[in-house]
């Protein structure tokens, strides 16, 4: 499927070269950060509430261990940091490394205790006693905002972070409308569960005088900064080293306080520490994610031209707001996506981002668009089915077309390039819908129901200083940094401020360079995850590495290239402008030399180079795209699904996408972006949610209640691909990463009510678990009343 | 405390261990072997997985203890293997790993249905690879992997 | 999630299990751990010692008469899978083997450890309820043989006393005229049921079973009262409602639907021509 590297044809961007970040894993000498050893280490494990709401009363330590057992109060000089946007409407949620005052969730730490093994640890955390005054549980995002409700931050008025109204256009449009459906729609609460999860090894190192740390993250040069200011240590005297990562999707963009405290304690302790997050921690305290609730009003025409969307928004955004942006952008976003592809005339979203006696919100790939897409998409086939039109022909009458891009729509976001008709069209075509409808109407009583489902959605990639001050985000990832060097040998290494962890940038990355120094990628060597060695760079999410860090290696490479070239010109006496860079050599008519000669001369033969050029083959550079607002990547995802009515079990039967990623460096990697993303919107739309009782006590806390989809739940997609390149990246490229994730769960449901739409069934709320569909299924017969 | 021996990839590890000790914790720990990943400590995601006595396990639902005196096999015993061989090679060539958390777990797995059923269908492998799972992948690119380690080792053997 | 700490003895023989068990009943017993050693690495089950009775030859012995099949409590899934067994039920039981978990857990984990741990949504006590069998138990005071319909109680509950550990199942062979199936609808594969049937048409012997849906595998009695009678079957699927409503804790129509569903799916293929 993939190419390997003998390919003849000119370039390296657009081939499926194979994966040089493989050979590793494969052989099983990956590092990941449990697999650090460093000797003398001890474990540490968390002593964790209880409880979901309380006040912290006393922690008792054994006697014969309490200087292995830390509270806060062990640990003074630390700093909490302030999160979420930099606006002054956005209350602060001060979220201590260790509990101090009140626990606000179920999970939350409240101890740290260190032993010679995790197993002994564990020991000594079941000997800690926590005396705790429980207080009600606040569990549900709109009832928080109640009057009565307990509340989180007593000096908070009521429990929203913040509560913002986006309006835009001519919201007096949707008044009186013709067409007017209210729906509300709930995307429950899961968590990202990577893999691998959490993880720190902390050590003070007194050579070098630095605190070094191996973290499992998506950003080892912010989390330094995060950590510097919470440790009150200065930057240069801390050392961030990223090994191999398990999978982060969002979930380790965030600086959480364990990751704080293991530093702390290990400032105080003269051997290194390490806390390996398990399972019931990461489902419990790590990143949890989606949990929206929309109460939606569609506006159309008697014809299906949408006029707009109104209605409320509340995020269920746990108890405290996470380093460095907490989540209002989930709010915004969710408000923002809501047009999704289509033209509108008026929005009018008002949103809370409320505080909750749950896990605290973060990132997870597609960050609200799943939420958003899910809504608006779900709304376009209830008004198909509402005004008796084939929900394909709804979305062609208010899809934005090619020829208005680049088009604003009405919620700001700039959608550059593409042909979101063409995308449509394409899914359409290869799930062949006549085909269901056949089946459809063949189907037997008693067979399981079969339903076809569409969405499209946008991806807003690549954006920048323009997008993120929007945002108000205290951390601007506004940019990306790029060092290539050239050694004596001729071979390249590339420090980059990205951070691979799955996504395949030691290939990609590589491509880039080896078209822009004409060498082959074998030569060139990408370095990430190490704050000593690389650039300063804001790591790897929100589908950005490809427009940033390609952005920076392809320029910085091309700057390091116009050196080279002038080397090689001086070395073959010949002009600089009719001099070529060719298969890792310098070229004219009348002859070449060698990167490896070149470099020599660089580097320790300084006398050969042309008078004015300094030694040594190094260029550093950052990078951002010419326009700041985000490119937009977008696809249709159809699908087919059965339905067994009578178990509410739905099996996927076919999927396939039409996307658009601009220029694919790598086609093997974007396809494997989709399908994972794919997998795991799969997982958002039938399997996987936290629920809470009303105590606050999470109820699935083990993969014995969480499930996520295996083999056997995730077909493999058909994929076609468009390439319309993004006019303001290089090469014209767009980010692809969180594409996949954003629409299976609107068109799963769409599919599900396509299955049901005799008697008009709505589903809406994921994971459409068997019991949901079956209810939803039965409350549309019984309102339906008999069958003629 | 109770001195444990048994053999991993084919060498003797006698370590003094607590009985509590799960196999996993004693392959990475113990025996400083670390390609046995853990990702949930109760049977589920099937990253632990390895061979003992030539039996598939899930090295986190065992004790050392229990394994006393046994062969165990993990990703990095089998170096020399033909059927693993295959296996690396496919999954390098179909994409079939991101993050590679997983990869360790979804190659023994893949390798002892092979040995079991070389000529599994691609409803065979998502069965037998349904414990197995990848967060990053969606599993197609492992499928394919399979399927086509399975084609090259039938053509070898025929 | 490791363990809390715990002494681990390995049996040499059945016999020195038996005694150590005699010595110390609050000991527990562990055969493949599959169902045990997850409650013991998330500390929800605590013990001072463990007594391994996994790779017991004597518990793996397995033998069949003209009546019945003997299997050994300490036979794995993936033997019965494999077919390394005898067959008492034309293929069900190795039918049956192959949907439990995952290939791993079926190649450590035992019939007798799932019958002793009677997980309500278990595959085994199901169909081995479903099957009429007998477990033979033993302990240091002798053997006791039980119907399975006594030895399961309720959840993670069984009538074995301290000190007893299953030693074998006896299965009554089924003629060749009758007829076994089961039925399992889960999550997704290798998850645990959320409702379990096993269906036996065999005269007088006819039995359907529901698990996953009360405490413990359960005997649909007016079902197999008329499977045992011959009726006919859109007879016996009209009485599927009741016996299921009368198993589940508190009505719940979903789960009536789910549990009729797949108690109709059993019968309509052991009625299948």
């Amino acid at each position: 499927m993939g190419d390997d590297a003998t390919h003849d044809a000119p370039g390296w961007i657009g081939r499926s070269l194979l994966r040089k970040e493989d050979a590793r894993h494969l052989a099983g000498v990956a590092m990941f950060v449990a697999d650090v050893r460093l000797p003398g280490m001890q474990d540490i494990a968390f002593v964790r509430s209880q409880v979901a709401h309380g006040r912290l009363l006393s922690v008792t330590k054994p006697a014969d261990a309490a200087a292995d057992v830390y509270t806060i109060e062990d640990l003074p000089g630390l700093s909490v940091l302030e999160a979420g946007p930099e606006l002054e409407a956005f209350r602060q949620s001060p979220y201590p490394a260790l509990a101090s005052g009140k626990v606000r969730y179920v999970g939350q730490a409240i101890a740290a205790c260190v032993a010679a093994t995790r197993a002994r640890a564990e020991d000594l955390a079941e000997r800690v006693a926590v005396g705790c005054d429980e207080l009600p549980a606040v569990v549900d995002a709109v009832s928080a905002m109640t009057s009565g409700s307990a509340r989180l931050f007593e000096h908070w008025p009521n429990n929203a972070y913040i509560a913002r109204t986006i309006s835009a256009g001519d919201p007096s449009a949707m008044t009186g409308a013709p067409v007017r459906l209210r729906r509300r729609f709930r995307m429950n609460r899961q968590a990202t569960v990577s893999l691998e999860a959490r993880g720190c090894v902390a050590v003070w190192d007194p050579r070098q005088e630095e605190l070094l740390v191996y973290l499992s993250t998506q950003g080892g040069h912010v989390m330094r900064l995060g950590l510097s200011r919470a440790l009150g240590l200065p930057e240069n005297q801390i050392r961030v080293i990223v090994p191999d990562v398990g999978g982060g999707f969002g979930g380790k963009n965030r600086l959480l306080p364990e990751e704080i405290a293991v530093c702390a304690i290990a400032l105080k302790r003269r051997h290194p520490v390490r806390w390996i997050e398990d399972r019931r921690e990461h489902l419990l305290a790590s990143v949890h994610c989606r949990d929206h609730h929309y109460d939606l009003v569609i506006s159309a025409e008697e014809d299906g031209t949408i006029i707009g969307v109104e209605g409320d928004v509340h995020i269920d955004a746990g108890a405290y707001a996470l380093w460095p942006t907490g989540s209002f952008m989930e709010a915004s976003m969710a408000a923002g996506n809501l047009p999704g592809p289509y033209r509108m005339r008026g929005l009018n979203v008002n949103t809370w981002t409320v505080a909750t006696n749950k896990a605290p919100m973060g990132p997870y790939r597609g960050v609200a668009r799943p939420g958003a897409c899910f809504a608006i998409e779900r709304l376009v086939d209830e008004l198909a089915l509402h005004l008796g039109i084939e929900p394909y022909d709804l979305r062609k009458r208010n899809l934005v077309t090619r020829g208005e891009m680049p088009y604003t729509t009405i919620a700001g976001l700039k959608l550059d390039t593409g042909d979101y008709h063409d995308a449509l069209d394409t899914a359409v075509r290869m799930i062949d819908i006549p085909a269901i409808r056949a089946l459809q109407r063949a189907r037997k009583p008693g067979a399981p129901r079969i339903g076809v489902g569409l969405a499209v959605y946008t991806e807003q990639s690549g954006h920048g200083v323009v997008e993120w001050s929007k945002r108000k985000s205290r951390i601007v990832p506004g940019y990306e940094a790029a060092n290539v060097r050239m050694l004596p040998d001729g071979s390249v290494n590339i420090h980059v401020g990205v951070q691979n962890h799955g996504q395949g940038h030691e290939t990609t990355l590589a491509q880039i360079a080896a078209d822009e120094l004409s060498m082959h990628p074998d030569q060139i060597r990408i370095r990430y995850g190490d704050t000593a060695t690389t650039p300063f760079g804001f790591g790897t999410f929100a589908s950005r590495s490809i427009v940033f860090g390609g952005g920076a290696v392809g320029t910085t490479a091309r700057k390091l290239a116009l050196k080279i070239k002038a080397i090689g010109a001086h070395i073959l006496q010949a002009d600089p402008a009719t001099v070529e860079l060719r298969d890792g050599h310098v070229v004219t008519a009348q002859g070449s030399v060698s990167f490896r000669d070149i470099a020599m001369a660089a580097n320790v033969r300084q006398e050969m180079l042309p008078v004015g050029v300094e030694p040594t083959l190094e260029a550093t550079g950052t990078y951002e795209p010419q326009e700041s607002a985000g490119v937009f990547s977008y696809g249709a995802h159809a699908v087919v699904v059965s339905v067994d009515e009578d178990t509410g079990v739905v099996k996927i039967l076919d999927y396939a996408v039409a996307e658009d990623c601009g220029t694919m460096v790598n086609p093997m990697i974007v396809d494997g972006q989709v399908q994972g993303g794919i997998a795991q919107g799969i997982g958002t739309g039938l399997f996987e949610e936290i629920p809470f009782n009303s105590d606050g006590q999470p109820l699935a806390t083990t993969f014995a209640d969480y499930i996520m989809p295996g083999a056997t739940d995730v077909p493999s997609v058909r994929i076609a691909h468009f390439v319309t390149p993004a006019l303001v990246t290089e090469y014209g490229v767009k980010g692809v990463g969180e594409g996949g994730a954003i629409a299976p769960p609107a068109a799963l449901a769409n599919a599900v009510g396509d299955a049901f739409a005799d008697i008009k069934a709505s589903f809406n709320e994921t994971p459409l678990t068997p019991r949901r569909v079956w209810q939803a299924a039965r409350d549309a017969m019984l309102s339906a009343g008999p069958v003629a | 405390m109770t001195l444990v021996s048994m053999n991993v990839n084919g060498k003797t590890f006698a370590r003094e261990i607590e009985d509590r000790t799960g196999l996993a914790d004693f392959l990475r720990e113990d025996c400083n072997l670390t390609a046995t990943h853990l990702g949930c400590e109760h049977g589920v995601c099937g990253a632990c997985s390895v061979m003992i006595d030539g039996l598939l396990a899930r090295a986190c639902l065992k004790f050392a203890v229990q394994c006393a005196g046994r062969d165990v096999q993990t990703l990095e015993g089998f170096e020399t293997d033909a059927t693993m061989g295959a296996l690396r090679r496919a999954f390098h060539e179909e994409h079939a790993l991101q993050c590679g958390f997983c990869t360790s777990g979804m190659l023994i797995s893949a390798r002892d249905l092979l040995l079991r059923q070389p000529q599994p269908t691609e409803s065979d492998i998502r069965d037998a690879l349904a414990g197995n799972i990848c967060r990053c992948t969606g599993y197609s690119g492992i499928v394919r992997a399979v399927q086509l380690a399975a084609v090259r080792l039938t053509e070898i053997g025929g | 999630m490791k363990a809390a700490p715990f002494h681990y003895a390995r049996a040499a023989s059945l016999h020195a299990a038996l005694d150590a068990l005699a010595a110390g009943p609050e000991a527990l017993v562990i055969s493949g751990g599959q169902s045990l050693a997850p409650l013991l690495n998330l500390r929800m089950t605590l013990c001072d010692t463990i007594v391994d009775i996994g790779g017991l030859t004597e518990l793996q012995a397995c033998w069949q008469t003209d009546h019945a099949t003997l299997i050994g409590a300490g036979v794995t899934h993936a033997m019965i899978e494999d077919g390394l067994t005898p067959d008492p039920a034309h293929g069900m039981l190795r039918r049956a083997a192959g949907k439990i978990a995952y290939r791993a857990v079926r190649c450590q984990g035992t019939i007798g450890g799932s019958l002793a741990m009677a997980d309500p949504a278990a595959d085994w006590p199901c169909i081995l309820l479903a099957l009429g069998a007998t477990a033979i138990l033993r302990s240091a005071l002798g053997e006791r043989r039980v119907a399975l319909d006594d030895l399961l109680v309720g959840v993670y509950e069984t009538s074995l006393r301290p000190g007893e550990i299953i030693q074998a199942l006896e299965i009554p062979n089924l003629p060749p005229q009758a007829r076994a199936a089961s039925a399992k609808i889960s999550r997704k594969t290798g998850a645990f049921a959320n409702s379990m049937v096993a269906v036996v048409l065999n005269g007088e012997s006819s039995r359907a079973v529901l698990g996953a849906a009360g405490p413990r595998a359960t005997i649909l009695p007016h079902v197999s009262a008329a499977l045992a009678s011959g009726s006919p079957l859109d007879q016996i699927t009209g009485l599927v409602t009741r016996d299921v409503a009368d198993i589940l804790p508190e009505p719940d129509p979903y789960l009536q639907s789910l549990h009729e569903t797949n108690v109709r799916r059993a019968l309509l293929e052991v009625f299948a021509p």
